[in-house]
């Protein structure tokens, strides 16, 4: 029998990857080469043949080999699991009867506190000398007549404290005035201060925060307030922290509150019993209800709330790519893993003055669903047929990886792989007897992405992509780039106009602007939170469940594959997380040269080969 | 009391101080005029008064805390050319270029002559808050921020409906062209007109 060529292909979430190998009568393979395209439709779908004729067909084109030649196709017994994805806002931020004013304008003009009463700069001819104003203007005005108006008062005996105005002009109005005064611009509804009220206005130098405004006691002494009044007013302080000018205007009843959402009750069915927790209680609760049904076998959300919405929708899509005549509606769709992450999302205040910005806490719910049933046959019998061979299910995907992972120089059984995947984290442990186990847990790189995305208010998914691929700099010239660990490096030919000055994304295909205002650093801190929050979570939420008797100390090799173990940073995080167990952990670099990629495909080849050997 | 609805008549006086020479302040920003920029012409090719736009484009850079001085280039009426030997001359190395007619560019000095940071080609869209906002993103820039580039309008009618008297224009600048002369510095008074 002479020997057999045969290709191993791996069809997942979002890539599918081929192996092509000779096999020979007693079991030895020649690797011939490796092949990698996007995978069509949702893995484990007829649809999802075409990526995998793709892979085949390119694999045997990189060698100069004809698809005639082929002796078998492989194909792994995909894993049942989908994942979907929800975020909700849980906390909402309401000023009432417009008490203050917190946008942190960037170009604040003066420096210093002042108190006085509200009064239009219409009517400040009219004002009483006695009184100290703080100066309202509307849209419209020239900052020329604005600080002729105010000179004007001052110049009658009217005491102007501080001024609030509409457009960007604070600057110019306070090099404007012979007497120069705390100045609050670009408050873009200016028309609803309320007038006639005692106010406060603050604006701190270059470089610093308020004291007075964002300091509960600092708005009693203020406004004379008593322990009453002095609590109500604590929340406003907060909201003001960190800014550099605020306003507080003092009305009767103005208050600030920072509200929960009811959310409603997200229910957790497990093997024995059932917890019920309130989705706004925030990630760790939900993870800790989780723990104590585990084995999850359905969740639901209380119908007619969010979490009811969300899970809805995530049994929804799920349905839907699954759809396929076989009338699986979705109710029959269960759950069987939640991963819960606290985010927050940039949202407009509802009732501020100025389109005021509060960091809203948001939960992001992975949820993960098993099919009852495979239909890989249906796709290798499509293969078969286009390609005129013979195609068979060679092994299921867990046991597969942990082959080709064994590829990796330096490791042996028993050893973990753990696969960081588009949709879910799945881990696969072969124990020295040859026992193969493996889990699979919600929440992988496309939560990552869905997070960078909201917590820097990108809107733009390709762009949060980017984000969490590639590494950040700052351009600081045409000529040189600072990146995010301090270092610059030069350019001969001058970068192109478009990113000067800006945060960039150092892609494969050129640097790409962030339009973001956030520092290099903080765009940094969001990325890296993010991938600690779900890809350091989940890998020790699986690793606990493959582990014997749940303790990482008794695991020896742990092989991080999958896509997100090419990222930058990630199997480093991991790494530093494993760091304290004892445990030997890296990215895997299968048959010694294909990194992370392409295990489950190799190891397809072997488990072939170690049956015709065997 | 007047406001931008209604924007106050304000004569536009330019004085030559001297030859224009290198800047050496990291904060300052040059803004560059054509050489029609003023006198003859004194307002844009919609009638936006050359003295508004150059008081709004210095309340853009002003507000962002940032200097300004402004030259007149005598020896091209090309805005590229015009812009970028004001970088060259900026202590920041950013400039705004100015033409008669309204059309604008903020250019820095390590660009390449024909490229620019931010270029507004349609000047009959150009009106006194995008000037304020041009002058806000050349400071800013100066300072090494990283500002939102100014919304550029289009217009699909703007070239038909303008391009002839767009050319009529910038005859006559070329006309005031003096291939001889370098640029100058000017001292800018911007006056309310009596009544």
């Amino acid at each position: 029998m002479s020997d057999r060529l045969v290709v191993g292909v791996d069809i997942g979430n979002s890539t599918t990857e081929a192996c092509l190998a000779l096999v020979g009568p007693g079991g030895a393979v020649t690797h011939l080469g490796t092949a990698l395209t996007r995978t069509t439709g949702v893995k484990g779908t007829p649809a999802s043949t075409e990526g995998a004729l793709t892979a085949v067909r390119r694999v045997l084109a990189d060698v100069g080999r004809r698809p005639d030649e082929l002796d078998r196709v492989l194909l792994n017994e995909a894993t049942p699991v989908i994942s979907g994805l929800a975020m909700e806002t849980i906390t909402e931020t309401v000023i009432t009867e417009s008490t203050m004013i917190g946008h942190n304008p960037a170009t604040p003009g003066g420096e210093g506190l002042g108190v006085g009463v509200t009064v239009s700069v219409l009517d400040l001819p009219e004002h009483p000398v006695g009184e100290p104003a703080v100066v309202v203007v509307p849209a419209g005005w020239d900052f020329d007549d604005v600080a002729g108006a105010l000179n004007d008062a001052v110049a009658r005996g009217v005491e102007v404290v501080a001024a609030v105005l509409a457009g960007d002009d604070a600057v110019l109005v306070t090099n404007r005035l012979h007497t120069p005064v705390p100045v609050v611009d670009e408050v873009s509804a200016v028309e609803k201060v309320p007038l006639g009220m005692r106010a406060a206005v603050e604006v701190a130098a270059p470089g610093r925060t308020i004291r007075t405004l964002s300091n509960t006691y600092g708005i009693a002494t203020v406004f004379d307030l008593d322990p009453d009044q002095t609590r109500q007013v604590s929340p406003v302080a907060r909201a003001l922290t960190g800014n550099r000018s605020a306003v507080v205007v003092r009305t009767p009843s103005g208050d600030v509150t920072d509200r929960r959402i009811p959310v409603g009750v997200l229910e957790l069915r497990g093997e024995t019993r059932t917890v019920k927790v309130d989705v706004d209680a925030g990630a760790e609760a939900i993870m800790a209800a989780l723990a104590r049904v585990q084995p999850l076998r359905d969740a639901h959300g209380e119908p007619g709330t969010h979490v009811g919405g969300m899970l809805a929708a995530v049994r929804d899509t799920m349905a839907d790519t699954m759809a396929d005549g076989s009338g699986e509606a979705p109710g029959d769709i269960a759950i069987r893993d939640v991963l819960a992450v606290d985010t927050f999302v940039p949202a407009e205040v509802r009732g501020g003055l100025a389109g005021e910005i509060a960091l809203e806490n948001a939960v992001g719910l992975a949820a993960m669903v098993r099919t009852s049933r495979s239909r890989m046959q249906a796709v290798a019998a499509r293969v078969a047929a286009e390609l005129a061979t013979e195609a068979t299910i060679g092994g299921v995907e867990g046991e597969m990886a942990v082959l080709g992972a064994l590829t990796t120089p330096g490791v042996q059984v028993p050893v973990v792989v753990v696969d960081l995947g588009g949709g879910s984290t799945d881990a696969a442990s072969l124990s020295a007897d040859g026992v193969c186990t493996a889990v699979h847990v919600a929440g992988a790189g496309e939560l990552v992405t869905r997070l960078v995305d909201s917590e820097l208010a990108l809107d733009d998914r390709e762009v949060a992509e980017w984000v969490k691929r590639w590494p950040l700099a700052k351009v600081e010239s045409f000529f040189h780039v600072r990146h995010e660990d301090g270092t610059v490096q030069f350019f001969d030919e001058p970068l192109p106009s478009h990113v000067f000055a800006r945060v960039v994304v150092l892609t494969p295909d050129g640097p790409v602007p962030l339009a973001t205002r956030r520092s290099l650093d903080a765009v940094r801190r969001v990325r890296r939170e993010a991938k600690q929050r779900v890809f350091v979570v989940n890998t020790l939420r699986a690793l606990r469940q493959v582990a014997p008797d749940g303790d990482l100390r008794r695991l020896d090799f742990v092989v991080l594959l999958g896509g997100s173990a090419l990222d930058f940073e990630i199997p480093d995080l991991i790494a530093d997380a494993l760091a304290g167990f004892g445990v030997v952990c890296g990215t895997g670099n299968v048959l010694g040269d294909q990194g992370p990629r392409n295990a489950v495909a190799s190891g397809l080849v072997a488990a072939y080969a170690n049956g015709l050997g065997g | 009391m007047t406001t931008l609805d209604a924007p106050a008549e304000r004569t536009l006086t330019l004085r030559e101080t001297g030859p224009a020479t290198r800047g050496t302040r990291p904060d300052e920003v040059l803004v560059a005029v054509s050489p029609a920029f003023g006198d003859p012409f004194t307002q844009t090719i919609v009638g936006v008064p050359h003295a508004e736009v150059l008081r709004q484009l210095m309340a853009g850079i002003e507000e962002q805390g940032v200097g300004v001085r402004v030259v007149r280039v005598w020896n091209t009426a090309d805005l590229a050319a015009i812009a970028h030997i004001a970088a060259r001359l900026s202590g920041s190395g950013v400039s705004v270029g100015l033409l008669s007619r309204g059309t604008t560019m903020i250019h820095q000095k390590d660009l390449p002559r024909l490229s620019n940071l931010e270029l507004f080609p349609q000047s009959p869209l150009l009106d006194a808050p995008v000037f304020r906002a041009i002058g806000s993103n050349a400071a800013q820039y100066a300072k090494g921020e990283s500002p939102q580039p100014v919304p550029t309008r289009n217009d699909q009618m703007a070239r038909p409906r303008w391009q002839a008297k767009a050319a009529l224009l910038h005859l006559k600048e070329f006309e005031c062209i003096r291939a001889d002369a370098g640029p100058v510095e000017l001292e800018v008074t911007i006056e309310r007109a009596a009544g």
